[in-house]
């Protein structure tokens, strides 16, 4: 299984000299499974620039969305597979007593947010709610469950063969818990995370952010860093970064996030901060995650 | 390797620990899987002592009884009717405390229901005549 992140930033794209190297479009991972298959988790602007590397691949595609906010889905519109009549798009995202997935997605997708309709796009799309079970998409077992963030959210799970991913962007399991003290099966997510290969998680707040922030749906370092510890996940991205955090701020956020991992007894390298375009492909278990850029 | 509690649990029982009402949360299955330390105050045990506990159970340990001190049926428990009838269920009867003492309480229970069904219930206690259910 093969990884890219194509947009790290959260909340509202933030382009601009100081944003270059960790980037500034909003979520969006690339995921190539082992038969080729291509999936996209979450629509921000980042799924951009993944189209226009698609450029030449008429494919069937699946996109899985985590949820509804616009810094995850506003990429779609942008995304130049959806022009294409040979391509065929399978949406996956959370159900709502609301209203449909479809009728959802439309609300953006539409007047006056958008010069095109749902209806009007060129390619074969659909719409489907993730089922409360896992199913299948090419050689990979999928799983979502509801996480802990503001209204209907999901984490995903893909196993692929021996490598497994975890991706949990919006995300605050700490939310009025304890979660170093917590039963693990009283984590959000946790089941998600077990034992990933990759976890790639939230971690929008620096610590002393976070006491402003609570109950916005966002982890602090400290807590993305205890949930991959409990979870045992074997490498860990922090994603989502907060739009006011420069590269120079995050990379202090990174060195802090790596001495207290290795502090806390996690191998060395085993947690690093996600950079627009950073590559990776996942092993087996047994062996850790190579970096493949 | 434990199951994954539903999110919906998940929340209820962090908003329920910073609450000083006493409060009770069943699964889907009827079964008592969490209880406040102010829950834990009245009945003169912590949660964390007791552990998880069927609905049986729990009227064995706790009762409740009615005004003339007789068991109340197991299926007229507010709690059992919000888990089974998804409606939310309200009660005022006595429960007994660890050392014996009863202590008479209003009880509302409503169901936790989401887009994938009845998830479990809550429970909220309230001492019986107190305007104010932090004050026992």
């Amino acid at each position: 299984m093969k990884v890219k992140l194509w947009g790290t930033r959260g909340s509202i794209p933030s382009p601009g000299p100081e944003t270059i190297r960790y980037g500034g479009n909003t979520s969006c991972v690339g995921v190539t499974l082992s038969d080729g298959s291509m999936l996209a988790l979450d629509a921000g602007t980042g799924i951009r620039s993944l189209g226009l590397a698609l450029a030449a691949e008429p494919a069937r595609l699946h996109i899985l969305l985590t949820h509804l906010h616009l810094d995850h889905i506003q990429g779609l519109v942008f995304f130049a597979p959806a022009f294409r009549a040979q391509t065929e798009i399978v949406i996956w995202g959370p159900a709502s007593p609301e209203a449909s997935l479809r009728d959802r997605i439309a609300r953006y997708i539409s007047a006056p947010l958008s010069p095109v309709e749902v209806r009007e796009l060129p390619c074969d799309v659909s719409f489907r709610h993730c089922p409360q079970t896992e199913w299948e998409i090419g050689p990979a077992r999928i799983r979502a469950a509801s996480v802990a963030h503001r209204g209907p959210t999901l984490g995903y799970r893909i196993d692929d063969g021996d490598s497994s991913l975890a991706y949990i962007p919006d995300h605050e399991p700490a939310l009025g818990a304890d979660i170093d003290a917590l039963e693990e099966d009283w984590i959000s997510g946790f089941e998600l995370a077990r034992d990933a290969s990759m976890l790639i998680h939230d971690g929008q707040y620096a610590d002393a952010e976070y006491p402003d922030h609570v109950g916005w749906g966002h982890s602090s370092l400290s807590h993305a860093i205890s949930f991959a510890r409990r979870t045992n996940a074997e490498r860990t991205v922090l994603f989502h970064h907060d739009p006011m955090h420069s590269d120079e701020r995050l990379d202090q956020l990174g060195r802090e996030a790596q001495e207290r991992w290795t502090a806390m007894g996690g191998a060395v390298g085993g947690i690093e901060l996600g950079a627009e375009r950073a590559e990776y492909e996942l092993a087996a278990p047994t062996a850790s995650a190579v970096p493949a850029s | 390797m434990t199951t994954q509690k539903p999110l919906e649990l998940i929340l209820a029982r962090n908003l329920m620990s910073a609450l000083s009402t006493p409060a009770f949360l069943v699964d889907e299955g009827g079964v008592l899987v969490f209880y406040n330390e102010s829950a834990g105050m009245l009945l003169g045990k912590r949660f964390e002592e007791l552990g998880t506990v069927s609905a049986e159970e729990w009227g064995a340990l706790f009762g409740p009884f009615d005004s003339s001190g007789e068991p109340i049926p197991y299926d007229d428990l507010p709690l059992v009717v919000a888990v089974r009838d998804g409606r939310p269920a309200h009660a005022d009867f006595e429960i007994s405390s660890v050392d014996g003492t009863r202590h008479r309480v209003e009880v509302s229970a409503f169901p936790i229901l989401t887009a994938h069904g009845s998830q479990g219930a809550i429970a909220v206690f309230w001492p019986a005549g107190s305007s104010n259910g932090a004050g026992h």
